[in-house]
């Protein structure tokens, strides 16, 4: 066998960082260069799939008449306002429905029924309700993502040990202690993973709003650009988005290691 | 009068969808002051039970406990407890974790500093003070909840298999630390092991209990000088005990089997 077959398919093996960094760099060139051969060599027709300068072009010109940044802005303060709003309750309820059976019995079933219902679906009677301005996006967002969490921090306060809270009491603590000091220290990791997953989820659910009515918004300016057959802004926005994604999950990362750093990794 | 007094204690629960189990009975023993009490049993016979029960984290169905004169109903400060699985809080730091009990009880910080500071030096972890859980082996974290139990100076010491998932030597280790410590803290220890070994080493009675339901089989007053070392673990004396031990426990292996 090769020997760097051997070294670095082993399962569960570090490989070196030099090695890890050249595969991405050299997996993202080729990627690029099927988008390049795809869309230089004329194997696909141009308004199917727009060149990478096109793409770019669209970014410039986009930046230059304010468009982009109107539209990603608008986006962020939606997603922002929707996600923080979910969070807010559904941490706190969470905690409280993990570890008190009393808070469970009145919140899981209806949660467990809200939360199989698509967001989606619910969409047209939020637009009769609220209109298509930022309340019908952040109320797309809360109901999406408030549910999940709250099934998900649940899970997370349950699973915190019992001997951690049974040795607080035999060290002196009373009830409230053990719930502000033990307990909610305790489910913070988990707290934090959660919110970095729900976040992704909540981009989908403000991209599938804004697709369906909205007047901006980067759905609002994918489609826009869908009608006018404008494939390069199309890119561009779905990029937009991505890149929003992935600064925001490095963002909680940074965030997850500097205010928990007692934690182990994920 | 005796420090710990379990008087007639039953234990019975209704597992979900099962049978009703007795997983106590009949168990009486009286723990004196400053000494070191060692309950020993096959698994599955009810140790830890009995020990949650003088904790106050579990009710008797039956009977009653008493400290120092006190009828236990709850969990309290007077009655520390080493747990078998890791429980040091992960987000403190290791002298963070010691002053827990006294952080709760509103003592001030420089006093605080201070007790933590050493019962730190009694379990020989000097220098760790600012390190997290994490970053600690399988018998520093014990030994850091052991220092966290005797920070808050405890009526009663409850150990329940705080060794039991350390590896051998790790384990010798840490019965000898022990044994160092309760010569000069003259702590009332009950003390909960499978290892017979460990149960003659430390204790100055050992009881033996049946399986379930559990009862206590015999007592059994270790008459080993102190201070020990795991020397004696070889002496003709201990190897004595061990043999009428281990025959008790073996009859109720069997017993369990059948």
């Amino acid at each position: 066998m090769l020997p760097f077959i051997e070294a670095y398919f082993a399962p569960k093996k570090d490989i070196p960082r030099r090695v890890y960094l050249s595969v991405s760099t050299l997996v993202g060139f080729l990627g690029l260069a099927f988008w390049c051969a795809l869309a230089y060599g004329g194997l696909v027709r141009p308004d199917f799939l727009p060149t990478p300068v096109a793409v770019a072009k669209a970014g410039i010109a986009g930046i230059e008449d304010g468009s982009l940044l109107v539209n990603t802005v608008a986006s962020l303060t939606e997603i922002m306002t929707g996600f923080v709003l979910a969070s807010i309750f559904a941490v706190p309820i969470g905690i409280l429905m993990g570890s008190f059976k009393i808070v469970e019995a009145s919140v899981e079933p209806v949660t467990n029924f809200v939360r199989y219902l698509p967001v989606s679906a619910l969409i047209p009677l939020l637009i009769l309700w609220v209109g298509i301005d930022i309340e019908e996006k952040v109320a797309v967002i809360f109901i999406g993502t408030f549910f999940q969490q709250l099934i998900l921090i649940a899970d997370v306060s349950r699973g915190v040990s019992h001997d951690l809270l049974d040795v607080s009491y035999t060290l002196g603590a009373d009830r409230r202690t053990v719930v502000t000091r033990v307990l909610i220290p305790a489910t913070m990791p988990g707290v934090m993973d959660t919110l970095r997953v729900t976040l992704g989820w909540a981009w989908t659910y403000l991209v599938v709003a804004e697709l369906v009515a909205a007047n901006k918004g980067l759905g609002y300016f994918i489609l826009n650009s869908m009608r006018g057959l404008f494939t390069d802004q199309i890119f561009l926005g779905i990029m937009v988005i991505g890149l929003l994604g992935l600064i925001a999950d490095q963002i909680f990362k940074l965030a997850r290691n500097w205010l928990l750093p007692w934690a182990a990794n994920p | 009068m005796a420090k710990l007094h379990i008087d007639n204690v039953a234990l019975r629960f209704l597992p979900k969808g099962g049978s009703p189990v007795t997983a106590l009975e009949n168990i009486s023993l009286d723990v004196g002051e400053e000494e070191f009490s060692v309950i020993v049993g096959p698994s599955g016979c009810g140790k830890t039970s009995l020990l949650r029960l003088v904790a106050g984290l579990t009710q008797p169905s039956e009977g009653a406990i008493y400290l120092d004169g006190h009828a236990v109903t709850r969990p309290g400060k007077d009655r520390g407890m080493v747990f078998q699985s890791y429980t040091l809080f992960p987000w403190l730091r290791v002298e963070e974790n010691v002053e827990f009990g006294l952080k709760i009880a509103g003592i001030e910080q420089a006093e605080r500093k201070r007790i933590a500071q050493r019962y730190i030096a009694e379990v020989g972890l000097e220098g760790f003070e600012r390190a997290y859980p994490k970053q600690l082996s399988g018998g520093m974290m014990q030994r850091v909840a052991l220092a966290r139990a005797l920070a808050n100076d405890p009526e009663i010491l409850l150990m329940d298999e705080p060794f039991g998932a350390l590896d051998a030597q790790t384990r010798s280790l840490m019965q000898e630390l022990l044994l160092k410590i309760w010569e000069h803290a003259h702590k009332t220890v009950l003390f909960i092991t499978h290892d017979i070994d460990e149960a003659i080493l430390l204790g100055d009675r050992v009881y033996v209990m049946t399986a379930r339901p559990g009862r206590i089989k015999e007592k059994i007053d270790i008459d080993i000088a102190r201070p020990r070392s795991v020397e004696v673990l070889t002496s003709d004396r201990f190897i004595a005990i061990k043999r009428r031990i281990m025959g008790l426990i073996h009859e109720e292996a069997v017993r369990a089997m059948a």
